[in-house]
């Protein structure tokens, strides 16, 4: 039995799967969590965890070490991430013969990554949610929506669409920062001493954003990563407001009637479906209202008059506890916390308030907001009014002649040339500098086994067959990747483009003395 | 289908009679176990050069010693079937490698590496196999192992069905599985109709380098087998195709050897051994005599390296038929030690039929094949051979290819400073007045810190590279600078996007440098403190320098070769 009959569509598949589960013949079905799409057959679904689930096996047997990174054929790439201790998610990606569907392994595990740390901040570890439930009856649930409410966000028309060689001057995984002259950051300096303060006793932690940029954080990278991604995914105001507009064009654009969320190809009914089937086999189904909690539903996130954006969720993972704040967990910061949004035109405040510290739930929160307004609106305002004055839109970090990438891995964050920008390249430039990103991947990660505590510098510079330069070099552990198409033919021009743009916009970070 | 040649070098076998011929064709190739001890013996061979001044005289008389072994197969489309397993005390030829076949570096470095090769004792439940840097298998669609470099096939049965349900498994949907990556490792795969290829390596080379690997490992034993060996397949699907391959595993190892230090395996190109031009052309003149008097290809050829080659009217050699040819006869040791005629397909010319190879051994290293369609040509080519040899002897070729043997490499050293006044005849003999590097501080290796390079002639589907220098002495150092430019070979050629024009890399073992035109292809590794615009100097006047001397290390049209690809064996 193979894989090919996949369920119509764009053969896309996406599963995640507990080899700590159904070990028994007969019981093969119980290791799986989620499937996407929720339609297909039964038996292609055993049939795709049954090869992934091999190709594990066999590969430990050379590396028990190291996970499987990806099962590449003609038709589909296959890539693995182990998120936790056996739990595997597992993107199946098919490809098309115009080049279209080239992409890089490191992108596409990189969406795994990102869906199951989001998924940790508001469900908790997948492993916690099984053992408190051994039916999987809640994790399955909570998998079901939140993986289908987070690949809506991939779909174009009816197909689910990744990154391809179009996105290789992105990263995902790292925070994008707003530059912030001196006497604004001291200002945001002051407003997040405020913000901090409003609970009293108790310090509050915060995140601002300008925009889609990240100001200033309180939290550790990890964590901050994490709740900026959801801020951009959902909460910054063009998210908020194509939140709406997503809305009215599904419900214009597509005859399917049944709500918003159908977009997500037969999301919730497909969805239902499994459920219901899942239920079938667990009788146990308690905890019924958890699955309604849907932290990437676009439409239960609006913006309030009174600043505050709500959400309606309908229930937060406390039992108990209010509906309209989610309380998210943070992996790193290893605490438990109460989210409050705030938005004043362009900027984003999350304040994070301990769950330990508040007691009276609603109330104690109204009150924290209350206390925010009163201390902080001002120093909010002018905040807003000076990075508005000095912000330079969205191209503000386009530098004339250059396609960028830079990237700095420890603290998860990068900066990139405007996406409008990038797409004037040429076909042969983005594909070329999608396979040396591929390459530079292999690299640091063969760096990264050989000695983890030691950074390696690297450099290739590739004049490509149309002419372009295609750049990518390692400092420090710092990452620049580059596209230059209307330059010098010789190298040296090349070399010398990479050391003025060095000099000039990243501290000589890449420069060669 | 037919067996392949077998090695029996045994002098006593000189008739050739049909009747011994079927014998040893029952025989198959059992490899080593039919040696006479004496042929034993070969840790020092490669060392002892007298001996084989003697050698190619005496095996002039030996005559035809292999002939009638080929004569009776050719055309005996046996199953193999009736074929009995070689024991595993036959398998091949580990006992007489030569001591040059220090291959990768194992994860106990030593011990009884590199003789014992194949580690027969080891299987899939052994620490010391799941270790192995690079594994090669070769299984049929059913699952049967043909070939493992390490373990013994037979003990890998249950190894070789999982490979096989893995592949069968993706092929099932209409798909064909690539490979699969798991940290270090990786797994490649290839599959030849009924025939399955499988490399397992941490080796961190790229999946297009390994895969080249595999189509030539496929190519080798297209070699020896011819692809009718599919028929057995239609045939009979649990066709046990190893007996077939007995006694070839040195064949095999030799290759996989050659994946690490010789870039014609990635390269699709061949090299020549330097010569004067005049010398090459008495050696051209007489081959080519030969092939106009019904020969199709005549090559004269020391170790790896072409003296001279020529086809008949039309046909073509490829590059990667003159390796598989190389490699068949350099490590089989009864082509050394007699006279031989074999059967033997060159795939990228016709994977489907069998040539006849007449091989002869003027000394250790200097060879001779006349390749034939004619299965009755032996001893016509052998009053060929006897022709070429004394033109040979008369105008000193032999000796002259002996001392190019030790003399005539190109050294980075001697890159000549200003490359317009340098005759550069004599490289070496410049050597000592032009290694006045541009920056004293990178004395070792050449100018510039410019430590080797290979140049590619597009044209002429031929490569010279230089020798190694001092800082790239050992083996290991050799073996990484050969993958950083496999790898880099791969990363210009990637078949989306390439081949690019220039690339440079620097990391922390070197700088890479490649350029490519219509013209040529040039790869230069420097130190890696190297200067990018010393570096760019340098290839340029490595450029200059090899047009300089092309009339010495390339070979020139000496016959109306117009190289061509094949792709005989691609298309399936």
């Amino acid at each position: 039995m193979g894989l090919s009959a996949a369920a119509a569509g764009d053969g896309t598949q996406l599963c995640v799967f507990d080899l700590r589960r159904g070990q028994q013949e007969g019981q093969e079905l119980d290791k799986i969590l989620f499937f996407h799409p929720a339609d297909c057959p039964i038996l292609l679904q055993l049939s795709v965890i049954g090869l992934c689930e091999g190709i594990v096996t066999f590969t430990r047997i050379f590396s028990p070490e190291e996970d499987c990174e990806v099962i590449e054929s003609e038709k589909r790439s296959h890539v693995f991430y182990q998120a936790e201790p056996d739990i595997w998610m597992v993107l199946v990606v098919e490809k098309t013969k115009d080049n279209e569907s080239n992409w890089r392994c490191g992108a596409l595990q990189g969406i795994l990554k990102e869906a199951h740390s989001l998924f940790t901040m508001f469900h908790g570890p997948i492993r916690t949610l099984l053992d408190r439930q051994p039916s999987a009856e809640l994790a399955r649930g909570h998998l079901r929506t939140f993986l289908t409410d987070y690949l809506s966000d991939f779909h174009v028309g009816k197909k689910i669409q990744f990154p391809t060689y179009r996105d290789s001057l992105k990263e995902r995984g790292t925070i994008q920062m707003l530059t912030v002259p001196r006497e604004v950051a001291l200002e945001v300096q002051s407003l997040t001493t405020v913000l901090g303060s409003c609970l009293g006793n108790v310090t509050c932690q915060s995140l601002i954003l300008f925009e889609d940029l990240l100001v200033s954080t309180t939290l550790p990278p990890d964590d901050t990563l994490n709740l900026y991604t959801y801020a951009v995914l959902r909460l910054t105001p063009r998210a908020l407001s194509s939140n709406a507009s997503s809305w009215s064009y599904l419900r214009k654009g597509t005859s399917v009637s049944a709500g918003p969320t159908s977009s997500s190809s037969n999301g919730t009914t497909a969805g239902e479906r499994y459920h219901s089937r899942s239920r079938d086999t667990s009788p146990d189904g308690q905890n019924q209202m958890h699955h309604n909690f849907r932290p990437l539903l676009r439409e239960k996130l609006s913006k309030g008059k009174d600043g505050f954006v709500a959400a309606d969720f309908a229930a937060t993972e406390v039992r108990g506890a209010v509906p309209l704040t989610p309380i998210i967990w943070f992996q790193q910061a290893e605490e438990r916390m109460y989210l409050c949004i705030y938005q004043h035109k362009s900027l984003t405040i999350l304040l994070l308030i301990p769950a330990s510290s508040l007691i009276n739930g609603e109330e104690g929160i109204a009150h924290v907001k209350k206390q925010m307004l009163e201390n902080a609106s001002q120093k909010i305002v002018t905040v807003e009014q000076k990075l508005t004055r000095g912000w330079g839109g969205e191209n503000a970090y386009h530098v004339s002649g250059y396609r960028y990438l830079l990237v700095d891995p420890d603290r998860r964050v990068s900066r990139a040339s405007p996406p409008g920008k990038v797409t004037t390249l040429a076909k042969d430039s983005l594909l070329a500098l999608n396979r040396l990103r591929q390459e530079v991947d292999l690299e640091k990660s063969r760096y990264r086994r050989s000695d983890p505590s030691h950074d390696k510098d690297f450099e290739v510079c590739i004049r490509t067959k149309n002419n372009a330069w295609v750049i990518a070099k390692i400092t420090r552990g710092r990452e620049l990747y580059m596209a230059l198409e209307k330059g010098g033919e010789t190298l040296l021009y090349a070399s010398t483009a990479v050391e003025k743009f060095s000099n000039r916009y990243c501290e000589g970070a890449f420069s060669t003395d | 289908m037919d067996p392949p040649p077998n090695p029996n070098p045994n002098p006593t076998d000189a008739e050739p009679q049909a009747e011994a011929g079927a014998r040893l064709a029952a025989l198959s190739l059992r490899g080593g176990r039919d040696l006479p001890p004496d042929f034993e013996i070969h840790e020092h061979h490669l060392d002892d050069d007298d001996d084989d001044d003697e050698g190619y005289l005496t095996a002039a008389s030996r005559g035809g010693s292999s002939t009638c072994a080929w004569k009776g197969l050719r055309d005996d489309d046996r199953d193999g079937d009736d074929v009995s397993p070689p024991s595993p005390s036959s398998s091949g030829y580990a006992g007489e490698r030569g001591s040059s076949l220090d291959d990768d570096p194992d994860p106990e470095p030593a011990q009884d590496w590199p003789r014992d090769k194949k580690h027969l004792d080891e299987d899939d439940a052994s620490s010391s196999w799941r270790k192995r840097k690079k594994h090669f298998f070769i299984l049929s669609n059913s699952g049967k192992p043909i070939y493992s470099r390490y373990g013994d096939e037979h003990k890998l049965a249950g190894f070789s069905a999982t490979l096989q349900a893995i592949i069968s498994f993706v092929e099932n949907s209409g798909d064909h599985i690539k490979f699969v990556r798991s940290g270090k490792h990786q797994i490649v795969f290839l599959v030849k109709g009924p025939i399955y290829l499988v490399c397992i390596s941490c080796t961190e080379e790229s999946y297009e380098g390994l895969r080249g690997q595999l189509e030539l490992m496929y190519g080798q034993l297209l070699l020896i087998l011819t692809k009718s060996v599919n028929r057995c397949f239609e045939k009979n699907p649990k066709f046990d195709m190893a007996p077939l391959l007995g006694g070839t595993d040195a064949v095999f190892l030799s290759l996989i050897h050659a994946f690490s230090w010789n870039p014609a395996t990635f390269l699709h190109a061949y090299t020549c051994l330097p010569l004067a031009q005049s010398t090459r052309q008495a050696a051209s003149a007489v081959l080519q005599d030969i092939a106009d008097s019904g020969v199709l290809f005549a090559l004269l050829m020391c170790e790896h390296k072409v003296i001279s080659l020529v086809g008949a009217q039309k046909a073509t050699l490829h590059p990667d038929d003159i390796l598989l040819l190389a490699n068949f006869i350099l490590s089989s040791e009864s082509f050394r030690t007699s006279e031989s005629f074999s059967p033997i397909c060159l795939p990228r010319y016709n994977p489907m039929a069998f040539l006849y190879a007449y091989v002869h051994f003027f000394d250790e290293h200097t060879y001779v094949t006349l390749l034939t369609t004619r299965s009755d040509a032996f001893y016509d080519l052998k009053d060929s051979r006897t022709r070429i040899q004394n033109v040979l002897l008369k105008s000193n070729v032999l000796t002259e290819v002996q001392r190019s043997l030790h003399e005539s490499a190109l050294h980075v050293e001697d890159l000549p400073i200003d490359p317009s006044s340098q005759s550069a005849s004599q490289p070496q003999s410049s050597r000592d007045m032009s290694s006045q590097s541009l920056s004293s501080e990178m004395a070792i290796g050449g100018p510039a810190g410019l430590w080797h390079f290979i140049y590619k002639s597009v044209y002429l589907d031929q490569y010279v590279s230089s020798e190694f220098p001092s800082s790239i002495s050992n083996r290991k150092q050799q073996k990484r600078l050969y993958k950083a430019y496999q790898k880099f070979y791969a990363s210009m050629h990637d078949k989306a996007t390439g081949p690019h024009k220039t690339q440079f890399r620097r990391d922390e073992d070197y700088v890479l440098f490649c350029w490519i035109t219509q013209d040529f292809e040039l790869y230069a590794a420097f130190n890696p403190l190297a200067d990018k615009s010393q570096a760019i100097k340098m290839c340029n006047r490595v450029c200059q320098w090899v047009r300089d001397l092309e009339n010495e290390i390339f070979v020139y049209g000496g016959s109306a070769l117009s190289w061509q690809y094949h792709h005989c064996w691609e298309g399936e």
